[in-house]
């Protein structure tokens, strides 16, 4: 069973998402800022009339602040009825992955992603890090208590 | 003071009636204009709108509209002779109704904005009467411009059809041939020039004349053949050819357009009374969990209460008041096709004042939208609907030249999706946008999607006409159609293809909650706040602020006190609260403040500088990462960009917590 993956860089790492889950690919030109809203999340954009919150996934994953290029790509996801925008540093293709070349991540990736990875793979020798989307886009804070 | 009230509640009821008698007569003039192109009477609908603008001429004399009482009378007089006369109408007398109508409806806003009732128009009222059933014909002739002897031997129809056709965009055209004994004899007679003719247009008559003992025969038709083919079939010199005309008078009675007509801006709905008795059924349920409280909250008086007992009564009132707000959301809901219902007049006027031929098909459904989202998208539809016929569309002949259909074709579809979003397609079969030209206009590369082509086309005051035509120029741009479009919280879509037509998409949700909003500057970002949530604003005067006694040093977010009206209230600084890192005192140099209040506590919020004031469409932040105290929502304000609708006083409640807990 292989399916078709989108590949996104953050920092010097390949992750992926199955392309079943993501809707379309964006170039980012900056977001609406939200108080209050947790330090990880970039903000708002409107995407095709529809108004989405985006993730700085280099924020999410603990890398320092970058300049954004022209590089850098909102990639939309599904989740149930909501969409996210996840913040790459850029997202450029696509791979077939079969479901049983993925495996557990060693424990030393887990730790430093905070259990963001999932799963890796290595497809043509690439090593790639499948997010687990729901933890990224998970609310782990209240409102109000965040530092 | 009551009778005043008595007054304006008849007017509403009279607006409300009078609106929908003028919608009715539009359609039953439209239903008698396509009669007549098929050349039959329609005595049905000429008797429904003597009847209906009858009702509206005594209701007119009731609230004591002399101009529009006169008006309706006209109409009235001549209707009732086509009723005498089995629904037969001089050709021009429907564009004649509809001037008549569209005064009337013009008459009607003023009487619906307080304003005076302008007397009938002099002219229209004399037009009107002169026009004689009976007599079409001698009414008719003064609007073609045609040899007296020639007019005078057309029969009604045959005027009535050669009218219809110069209207249409046709050329006409007299054209004489003469036989003679040599013609004869190479196979030239009166019988092989009429079929040739004919080939090239629509033969309106054949007039035998005798000039000087000779014999001729003047051939009118309507063509769209060049002169010189006519000549050609006719065996004719380029002298023995006359054009005919509309006179000026018809042709720019013709060419009016209709949709500048007064767009009623109606502040009623109809509503199925079902969906009030709905409504009210709601509301009764309502008052039958009040009496609950009573009892529960006497109950609790008296030591015997249940406090779960009060709380499910709490929720049940809050599900209940859900339910009202959801009834009365759906009483304010239009039908989709009664927003079209003015598309065909519209696309009518359009057709006439540009030459092109044109059918509507208008496919609305039953969808329904609110009444706001209806009042708002109706120029959009305008719009879209002019660009089509005006640009879009070839000209006949140039569509004949390229096997087209000499009538261009709009088609007007509608779907709602999941009940959340409404769905809108114009479509024509025109040429296509020219992308070529439309980069050249622009000084931009040649878009290569449908999408940058959309961006190209919305830039303000960009125009890709070659010619200035008679409607173009008025009314919005592409950019006022997207900026509606988005300010709705909708999208505009393009797809075009050359040659083959272009399809504009409109998507709104059906509902949006619009509200006056104040526009402001602070740290560097835009947000609004609705106008119903500010008290006062004020410049701020440095010299009514108070310091706290002990300043405590919390980063910049110190909370001021700032003496407004007499009393002394808090004063939080916006910039510093919203946490974007802008530095402290890198704010402006002349502040401005929001006065809000909560409860009967009043605030205000320092802010860099205030930008207008604007109609907004609230949409809801409903993700869980972005929900926050203090953002109602988010708006667009045509820049198609978010911009946050702030809730001051949740901020300012945020805010106070997050000190607790520090």
């Amino acid at each position: 069973m292989s399916a078709l993956h989108v590949v996104f860089k953050v920092g010097e790492v390949e992750y992926v998402l199955p392309a079943s889950e993501v809707v379309e690919l964006e170039s980012y030109t900056g977001a609406t800022r939200v108080p209050g809203a947790p330090p990880y999340v970039a903000g708002l954009v409107q995407i095709r009339g529809k108004v989405i919150a985006v993730v700085d996934l280099r924020a999410r994953f603990g890398l320092p602040p970058k300049e954004r290029t022209l590089d850098s790509r909102v990639i939309v996801v599904r989740h149930g009825t909501r969409l996210v925008g996840l913040l790459a540093d850029s997202a450029r293709d696509v791979v077939k992955i079969d479901s049983n070349e993925f495996r557990s991540p060693p424990e030393v990736v887990s730790d430093e992603t905070e259990g963001f990875v999932d799963s890796i793979a290595q497809p043509n020798r690439r090593l790639v890090m499948r997010v687990d989307f729901t933890k990224v886009i998970g609310r782990q804070e209240l409102t109000g208590s965040t530092p | 003071m009551s009778d005043g009230l008595d007054v304006k509640a008849f007017i509403t009821g009279y607006l409300a009636e009078a609106g929908e008698h003028l919608s009715s007569a539009n359609a039953l003039l439209m239903a008698i204009d396509a009669s007549q192109k098929r050349r039959e009477s329609n005595p049905k609908a000429v008797r429904e709108l003597f009847r209906a603008l009858h009702t509206l001429k005594g209701l007119s004399a009731m609230v004591g509209a002399e101009g529009i009482v006169d008006i309706t009378h006209e109409l009235e007089t001549l209707l009732r002779a086509a009723d005498k006369a089995g629904g037969r109408l001089p050709q021009n007398a429907v564009d004649l109704m509809l001037k008549g109508v569209r005064a009337v409806e013009e008459r009607v806003a003023a009487l619906g904005r307080g304003a005076e009732v302008a007397p009938a128009p002099k002219a229209l009222i004399e037009e009107l009467s002169s026009l004689n059933v009976d007599e079409g014909s001698v009414a008719g002739t003064a609007a073609i411009d045609l040899a007296p002897e020639l007019a005078a031997k057309l029969s009604v129809a045959e005027h009535a059809q050669l009218a219809q056709g110069l209207a249409r965009g046709q050329k006409g055209r007299a054209v004489e041939f003469r036989p003679s004994a040599e013609r004869a004899a190479a196979g030239i007679s009166i019988t092989s020039v009429r079929e040739r003719v004919g080939k090239l247009g629509e033969l309106v008559k054949v007039v035998p004349r005798a000039a000087g003992g000779a014999v001729s025969f003047v051939l009118i038709v309507l063509t769209t053949a060049t002169d010189e083919a006519l000549c050609e079939a006719a065996a004719a010199t380029k002298e023995q050819l006359t054009p005919i005309a509309l006179t000026e008078t018809a042709a720019a009675a013709a060419a009016e357009p209709v949709e500048d007509a007064p767009v009623q801006h109606r502040d009623w709905v109809r509503v199925e009374v079902q969906r009030l008795d709905d409504a009210l059924e709601r509301l009764s349920v309502l008052v039958v969990t009040r009496s609950k409280l009573d009892r529960a909250v006497k109950k609790l008086e008296a030591g015997v209460g249940d406090l779960r007992a009060l709380k499910a009564i709490v929720a049940e009132n809050a599900r209940q008041l859900r339910d009202l707000r959801g009834a009365i959301m759906r009483a304010r809901m239009v039908r989709v096709s009664e927003l079209l219902e003015r598309a065909p007049l519209i696309v009518r006027g359009l057709s006439r004042a540009s030459g092109k031929p044109v059918q509507l098909d208008v496919q609305a459904g039953d969808a329904e939208l609110d009444k706001t989202v209806a009042d708002r998208l109706f120029p959009v539809i305008v719009h879209l609907l002019r660009n089509a016929v005006d640009h879009a569309l070839e000209r006949p002949e140039d569509r004949k030249a390229i096997g087209k259909p000499e009538e261009g074709r709009i088609t007007i579809t509608c779907s709602d999706h999941a009940s959340r979003e409404l769905e809108l397609r114009i479509s024509d079969d025109g040429r296509g946008i020219d992308r070529q030209r439309v980069a050249r206009r622009a000084g931009a590369p040649v878009p290569q999607t449908d999408a940058e082509l959309l961006e190209l086309i919305c830039r303000p005051g960009l125009s890709t006409m070659e010619v200035a035509t008679q409607t173009s120029g008025r009314g919005i741009g592409m950019d006022v159609v997207r900026k509606t479009t988005l300010e709705l919280g909708g999208e505009l879509t393009v797809s075009s293809t050359p040659g083959s037509g272009t399809t504009f998409t409109v998507r709104v949700p059906l509902s949006v909650t619009i509200v006056d909003a104040f526009t402001f500057v602070c740290g560097g970002e835009t947000f609004v706040v609705p106008v119903s949530a500010v008290d006062d604003l004020t410049e701020l005067d440095r010299t009514q602020v108070i310091e706290p006694p002990e300043g405590k040093k919390n980063g910049g977010a110190r909370v001021q006190l700032f003496r407004h009206r007499g009393a002394a209230i808090p004063l939080y600084p916006l910039g510093a609260m919203l946490g974007f890192g802008a530095e402290p005192g890198s704010e402006h140099e002349r502040p401005k403040v929001i006065v809000t209040r909560k409860g009967a506590e009043a605030m205000g919020f320092q802010v860099d500088r205030m930008v207008g004031k604007q109609e907004i469409a609230v949409r809801p932040v409903t993700d869980p990462l972005v929900m926050a105290a203090g953002v109602a929502g988010s708006t667009d304000l045509g820049d198609g960009r978010p911009t946050l609708v702030l809730d001051l006083a949740g901020l300012a409640a945020r805010h106070s917590l997050r000190k607790v807990m520090q």
